[in-house]
């Protein structure tokens, strides 16, 4: 037949050979014990020694079957079974043996599993049958094998018999016949399914050894003439005697699995025997089975072509089907004897299937298939479809067609239950491999999903295999491969494969590795880690138990679950884990940060926080800049420090290197860490050069190595330098910041090179500080950016240095505004060698200012009171250099740790979080050293709250020139303090400040928090013109007026406002609340001193140090921004007879010029009536209500003032009434006035009629006469001033 | 009753994925969308031929397994929404329904500046949006 040929032929796909190999003719061997024991001398019994030989690949028998046409048949093979094993196989013992074949398989493929397993690239590349583990050909193999001999199916029925009887048996013919007698025949013969009259063939066997074959010459003319001529045969064996025979391939060796051989197979026979057996079975095959098989054929067809075919037997085997409706609906549907026409068409399409007729079979399983359904015989229907599809495919005819049956078979046998589970896994088996064939892995993949049933371990290697599918199907469906591999997994480890589990889920994990399913690797690593530590391979597990360590996002109990296992495992591997880059706890690399003392020493860790920039700028004035001091040490160096550490970080032997580092819980449970170190090495001075060399080779090339490295170096030279040891545990999700610190005891080269911890006393955990990482943060704090990266943990250890040690006494933390205290500095040094040439500069002045050393015995705040001999007052610092460096006395000498105390005087200027960076620069007494001076650089933070905000507005005098008034709101903004409002001073001599009320009269000065209080003052200009020289020293008040605001007559004491410490915080202040007000000579600055209440509600403090409070308030400005002050004079009221002629009134004006330039002053008067009119003329109609202008209070004389200014400027003149009032005399006149001098103008208005009129309806128009100053000209309008004009009697 | 509704990258990364069940079943449930996105890369390859769906962004029942009906939808950026639902009648109008709102939610999260693109959604908005959604659809469907 044509289509058995060419590339594409179905019969050489892996399925086609299959069904070659296991749809062929079975021969039923039927054998004498003897004869057996003649075999078994060669190894083997009587089967496995013919079973090689009853394979032909090229036997090329013509056939002719039920055509005419004969073709031949190239390939084919029989099937030999003793009598006793043609049944169906046992169930259990079937699965036993599967089982038994997955563990060796398990066993097997085990030892190559310790290695990484495979990227998923590189998967994909490899070849399927690389992949595919070898045995599950053979596991197929085996299941399919477990349904042999089934009873609805003929394929596997006996087509002959070979009868076998040894030479040696006596009466060697009857022994034939009770061969076939016996009740040893299968049931299959006894039971009726299969024709008991089968062809039958006569063996006579003869050992060689034992004698010549004359005997059996003999015995096989009687057999001939007994059984027939031609089924009979004799076979001669054991030819060789001293069973030394090798054969080259041995033939035997495939059909043998188990090695435990004793000798070598077929040993006694030699060539001609060898020969005689092949030539033997060929005979069988061709001439006696296949024209046997043939003949069956062409008789079933004539029967079958005579019963079924053609229009009428169609009709009757209708018809007569019918009729049988009322048989029971069994799965297995009545009973079919051999003689029935359905089992003889179902053997007739059998024997055509085995002898390639395909043709033929297919439409004899045609015909069949409609009877057995309708008959609802749902197993033989199955059977027959089931064959019909591989016919279809062996046809390669209809694909469609070939899957349909295979579909229909496949779920008919699982619509009859538990009995057809076995069928239709053979049944998905093939047509799984009709799919692959096909190229169809995904229907593949779904149909071993199908077929993998209830039990576990066959649904674990079904599920396997289903993953290949669709590791295999193009394009690969990766994710459905680990997840049928995960599947199998499963139920491998259900059925003890541990191995298989193992296996399943490291491939698996080719597919999740790299992806972010965090949930499905964390499952997978886990379990291929607890079952690796199951097998006891503690060394493997552990590797994958880290994987899953930093489960964040995993429940608590998961969390724990983890750690525990992981735990349990490392303690298992029974030594101290080391773990390079262990994930528990989670470092924060960016967050390594590297404190360090060269010449720069901090007082506190929060001083080395601050950064460097702000410390140089600090510094800059007070040290030589840092190249030069560099270079000049470098050059007093001696030469063996070589260039190269020019650049690396210094630091002292004795002092430690601080190394922060954060540490980060990413779980939710506690874990706790112990003896968290650094890992350093340091390389003695001495043997720097050669180290050099050394160390640059064994560069971190390797991580691994590393980190062993290091751990030996650190433990021989561990007396070089000291590492602290931190224990902490970590809460859920917690950081903790924590200082590492190394201090080196010898010179040398310091290395820092990680860090490492234990992790619950079982696992060393190690990090290296990859020095890129870290650069970053050290580049930006420290001054070096150039460095090389290997460079910035590596440290050049010098000798030990003299180190001060500074710390602020008293220094509170949280201070109301205005706080003025004293504290005290105490600096230590604790080594021998004396430190000198100190100098100090502190970063605001503004809050905190250096104290004279005076005063450090004095009782405070006694010492601010003023003295009434001038020559006890404590000077203040006018120098500038309270902003600048402080220098020390000269002679001031630091050592053996006694302490030098110095005091500050604090002064909590505004509210909000201050800064104060101190930094104090030293000389080194010992020159010896390399280093010769070092700073020390201090920081604090201080919480200033608000405490009394305090407002001054001052507005001129109405009634008096060069006096104001002077109105001061203070409000208590604390919640808790109570202030005792001690005194006000106004500052400079210029101004003088008084009370405008006794003191007696006044309300208690206490203010309770949140009250407001409002105080009224008089403020007197008693500023002369001043000579320039004079001007130069306005900045520092030398003098000041106090006024007295205590009520109670304890509070006698004024405090010197004019002295240190309240006139350098005064000029602090000055130029800080300057801000965009340009200098102006006619502002004035207040000094508001407060005590605490000594009932104040506490604060908390239990003991405050004693304090006062200052508040300053400067640049306090008139309100009018005229310099041209003046004041009209005259007579308010009049009487005068308007009958004899109009009234003239003389007035006049004093102007004054506060401004240090003369000023030309024009007056302009106005005959336009101001909007006033009007209302002079309703007061007019009152005559009597004289006094009513004059004011009340003088809180309404300032709002009166502006009040009124505004309505001048609001209302526009009224131009249609004409003027009650006319200025007489020059309408305008121009005065010229000194500076800080009066002039008088005399002015006259002439009244027509009486009335009250408001005099305002002038300006003035003023001009500094200075030749620069381009904004000192201006106008203002005229203040108003009311006359009463009375007609008189 | 939806249990569990997933929202993948376009590189298979999830983004967010929320199981609405009682049972401690979140690996189950990831696996199966994990194994969905396979069915998702083999429509998007294999469109079907009919010309109404070429933008269609609804991928319809991605595959049954036992108990569950996985249905699938693709945003133009290639993001896949995975739904998996216990009910085994189910509507087509109201997974298209769901998976519209879903989307819009799910453009709002992206959407805030504060969203890393292909990084998880950690938004709680999000999170009690989809809830809400969520127990819309088993009403409706219910109902």
């Amino acid at each position: 037949m044509a289509t058995m040929l060419g590339q594409s032929d179905p019969a050489n796909s892996p399925l086609g050979l299959m069904l070659l190999d296991e749809i062929t003719p079975v021969v039923m061997v039927l054998r004498t014990p003897l004869v057996e024991e003649a075999c078994l001398k060669n190894g083997l019994n009587l089967v496995e020694l013919l079973t090689p030989f009853s394979t032909f690949n090229n036997i090329d028998v013509p056939v002719r079957t039920a055509s005419d046409q004969p073709y031949r048949l190239q390939k084919f093979k029989l099937r030999l079974f003793y009598a006793s094993d043609i049944r169906q196989p046992n169930l259990e013992v079937a699965k036993e043996q599967l089982k038994e074949v997955i563990t060796h398989a398990g066993e097997k493929d085990f030892s190559d599993l310790c290695s990484d397993p495979p990227q998923i690239e590189d998967v994909l590349s490899t070849p399927e049958s690389e992949i595919l583990p070898s045995w599950f050909q053979f596991f197929n193999k085996e299941l399919v094998r477990s349904l042999s001999f089934s009873d609805h199916e003929a394929f596997d029925h006996p087509v002959a018999c070979l009868l076998v009887v040894s030479t040696k048996d006596e009466r060697p013919l009857n022994r034939f016949v009770d061969l076939f007698n016996t009740n040893q025949l299968p049931f299959l013969l006894n039971d009726g399914v299969m024709d008991p009259k089968i062809l039958k063939h006569y063996l006579l066997v003869h050992d060689n050894q034992d004698g010549s074959s004359e005997k059996a010459e003999k015995i096989l003319t009687e057999m001939r003439s007994t059984f027939g001529s031609n089924d009979c045969q004799l076979l001669c064996i054991n030819s060789s005697q001293d069973g030394l025979v090798e054969h080259e391939d041995n033939p035997w060796a495939p059909y043998k699995t188990d090695a435990s051989l004793s000798q070598p197979l077929g040993c006694f026979l030699n060539i001609d025997d060898f020969n005689e057996i092949k030539d033997l079975m060929q005979d069988f095959s061709s001439k006696h089975i296949i024209p046997h098989m043939e003949q069956k054929i062409r008789v079933l067809n004539q029967q079958v072509s005579v019963t079924r075919k053609g229009f009428r037997n169609q009709i009757k085997n209708l018809w007569w089907r019918k009729g049988k409706e009322d048989t029971p609906d069994a799965s297995n549907g009545p009973m079919y004897t051999f003689s029935s026409i359905e089992s003889q068409i179902r053997v007739l399409g059998d024997y055509a299937f085995m002898l390639r007729d395909y043709e033929l079979a297919l439409s004899n399983y045609r015909l069949l298939s409609t009877d057995y359904k309708l008959d609802k015989a749902w197993k033989r229907c199955a059977g027959v479809q089931e064959m019909m599809g591989l016919t279809y495919f062996l046809l390669d005819q209809s694909r469609k067609e070939a899957e349909y049956c295979m579909e229909n078979a496949f779920n008919t046998y699982l619509k009859i239950g538990s009995s057809g589970q076995q069928n239709a896994t053979r049944c998905g088996l093939w047509w799984i491999e009709m799919l692959k064939t096909r190229d169809q892995y995904k229907e593949a993949a779904s149909v071993y999903f199908r077929i993998s049933g209830e039990e576990p371990l066959h649904s674990a290697v079904m599920l396997e295999q289903a993953s290949y599918c669709y590791l295999f199907s193009k394009p690969p469906m990766l994710h459905k491969y680990g997840f049928h591999l995960v599947l199998s997994g499963d139920h491998y480890k259900k059925c003890d494969q541990i191995k298989h589990a193992i296996r399943t889920y490291r491939r698996a994990l080719s597919v999740y590795k790299g992806t972010m399913w965090s949930y499905i690797k964390d499952h997978v690593h886990f379990h291929i880690g607890k079952w690796y530590a199951f097998l006891g391979m503690f060394d493997v597990a552990v590797p994958h138990m880290l994987e899953v360590l930093t489960c964040g996002h995993q429940s608590k109990t998961t969390q724990d679950l983890f750690l525990r296992e992981f735990l349990q495992i490392v303690q298992n591997t029974g030594k101290k884990f080391e773990v390079l880059k262990l994930q528990l706890p989670a470092i924060n690399i960016p967050s390594v940060k590297v404190i360090f003392e060269d010449n720069r020493t901090y007082a506190s860790p929060a001083a080395a926080s601050v950064r460097e920039s702000m410390w140089q700028s600090l510094e800059e004035d007070m040290i030589p800049s840092l190249p030069t001091i560099r270079t000049n040490w470098l050059e007093s160096l001696p030469k063996n420090i070589s260039k190269k550490h020019k650049q690396s970080n210094i630091c002292v032997t004795g002092e430690a290197i601080k190394v922060d580092v954060e540490f980060k819980n990413p779980l939710q449970i506690t874990i706790s860490i112990s003896s968290v170190s650094l890992i350093c090495e340091l390389s003695a001075s001495s043997e720097e050069m050669d180290c050099d060399a050394n160390s640059s080779t064994s560069e971190l090339q390797n991580d691994e190595e590393s980190g062993k490295l290091t751990i030996s170096r650190e433990q021989t030279s561990n007396s070089s330098f000291t590492l602290s040891e931190a224990d902490f545990s970590l809460g859920g999700g917690e950081r903790i910041m924590v200082q590492l610190t190394v201090t080196p005891r010898i010179e040398g080269i310091l290395k820092v090179v990680g860090v490492r911890w234990n992790l619950s006393d079982s696992v060393v955990g190690f990090h290296n500080f990859e020095s890129n990482l870290v650069k970053k943060k050290i580049a930006k704090g420290r001054r070096k950016a150039k460095h090389s990266p290997s460079d910035n943990l590596k440290f050049l250890v010098i000798k030990s240095l003299p180190k001060l040690e500074g710390s602020i006494h008293h220094l509170p933390e949280k201070v109301y505004a205005g706080d003025l205290r004293r504290l005290v500095l105490e600096l230590r040094n604790q080594s021998e060698y004396p430190v000198k040439n100190m100098k100090m500069k502190i970063s605001s002045p503004r809050f905190l200012n250096v104290g004279s050393w005076e005063i450090l015995n004095t009782e405070f705040p006694a010492c601010l009171e003023k003295k009434t001999d001038p020559e006890q007052r404590v000077q203040a610092n006018h120098n500038k250099e309270s902003h600048t460096v402080f220098l020390f006395p000269e002679d001031t000498l630091i050592q053996g740790g006694t302490p030098f105390l110095w005091p500050l005087w604090l002064r909590a200027a505004v509210p909000g979080n201050i800064p104060l960076y101190i930094t104090i620069y030293y000389e080194m007494g010992d020159i010896s050293n390399i280093m010769r001076h070092r700073t020390l650089r201090m920081y604090h933070n201080l919480q200033v709250l608000s405490s009394l905000d305090l407002s001054f507005q001052i507005s001129p005098c109405p009634s008096r020139l060069k006096e104001f008034l002077v109105r001061m709101d203070a409000v208590n903004k604390t919640s808790s303090e109570i202030f005792q409002i001690h005194q006000l001073s106004s500052v400079g001599h210029q101004w003088k400040i008084s009370l405008l009320q006794p003191v007696e009269t006044m309300l208690p000065s206490e203010l309770m928090p949140g009250q407001a209080l409002s105080r009224f003052f008089k403020l007197e200009n008693v500023r002369k013109l001043t000579t320039p020289e004079d001007k130069v020293s306005l900045l520092a008040p030398q003098e000041g007026s106090d006024v007295k605001l205590g009520s109670e007559a304890s509070n006698e004491i004024l405090f010197d406002i004019c002295s240190s410490p309240l006139a350098d915080f005064h000029i602090c202040e000055r130029i800080h609340q300057e801000g965009s007000h340009q200098e102006h000579p006619n502002s004035v600055d207040f000094i508001l001193i407060s005590q605490p209440s000594n009932d104040s509600i506490n604060t908390g403090l239990p003991n405050p140090p004693p304090h006062l409070f200052s508040h300053h308030v400067c640049h306090c400005r008139i309100e009018s921004t005229s310099p041209i002050w003046w004041l009209m004079e005259g007579p308010r009221t009049i009487h005068h007879n308007f009958s004899a002629s109009f009234c003239e009134v003389k007035l006049k004006m004093t102007l004054y010029n506060s401004s240090d330039l003369s000023a030309s002053i024009f007056i302009h008067t106005l005959d336009s009536i101001p909007s006033t009119s009007q209302l002079s003329e309703v007061m007019a109609g009152s005559p009597g209500n004289q006094a009513g202008w004059y004011d009340t209070s003088l809180l309404n004389d300032i709002k009166v003032t502006s009040d009124v200014l505004g309505m001048k400027v609001g209302k526009p003149p009224s131009l249609d009434s004409v003027s009650q009032f006319i200025w007489s005399g020059s309408c305008s006149t121009k005065v010229e006035v000194e500076p800080m001098s009066t002039a008088v103008v005399p002015l006259q208005i002439c009244v027509f009629s009486p009335g009250t009129y408001d005099l305002s309806n002038y300006a003035l128009h003023w001009n500094l006469l200075s030749s620069k100053d381009e904004g000192s000209h201006g106008k203002c309008p005229g203040s108003p001033y009311y006359l009463t004009v009375l007609q008189s009697a | 009753m939806i249990v569990c509704v997933a929202v993948v990258g376009h590189q298979n990364n999830p983004l967010y994925i929320q199981s609405f069940t009682e049972a401690d079943d979140a690996l189950k449930l990831h696996h199966i969308v994990h194994c969905s996105l396979d069915v998702v890369d083999e429509r998007v390859n294999n469109p079907k031929k009919s010309g109404p769906t070429l933008n269609e962004t609804f991928l319809g029942l991605l595959y049954p397994t036992e108990n569950y009906k996985v249905y699938g939808y693709l945003t133009n950026t290639k993001v896949k929404f995975i739904l998996v639902t216990t009910d085994l009648d189910v509507r087509d109008a109201d997974v298209r329904n769901f998976f519209r709102r879903f989307h819009s939610a799910y453009v709002d999260a992206v959407s805030n500046p504060f969203h890393v693109p292909g990084k998880k959604i950690t938004s709680r908005t999000f999170a009690e949006r989809v809830s809400t959604i969520v127990k819309s659809f088993g009403l409706s469907s219910a109902g």
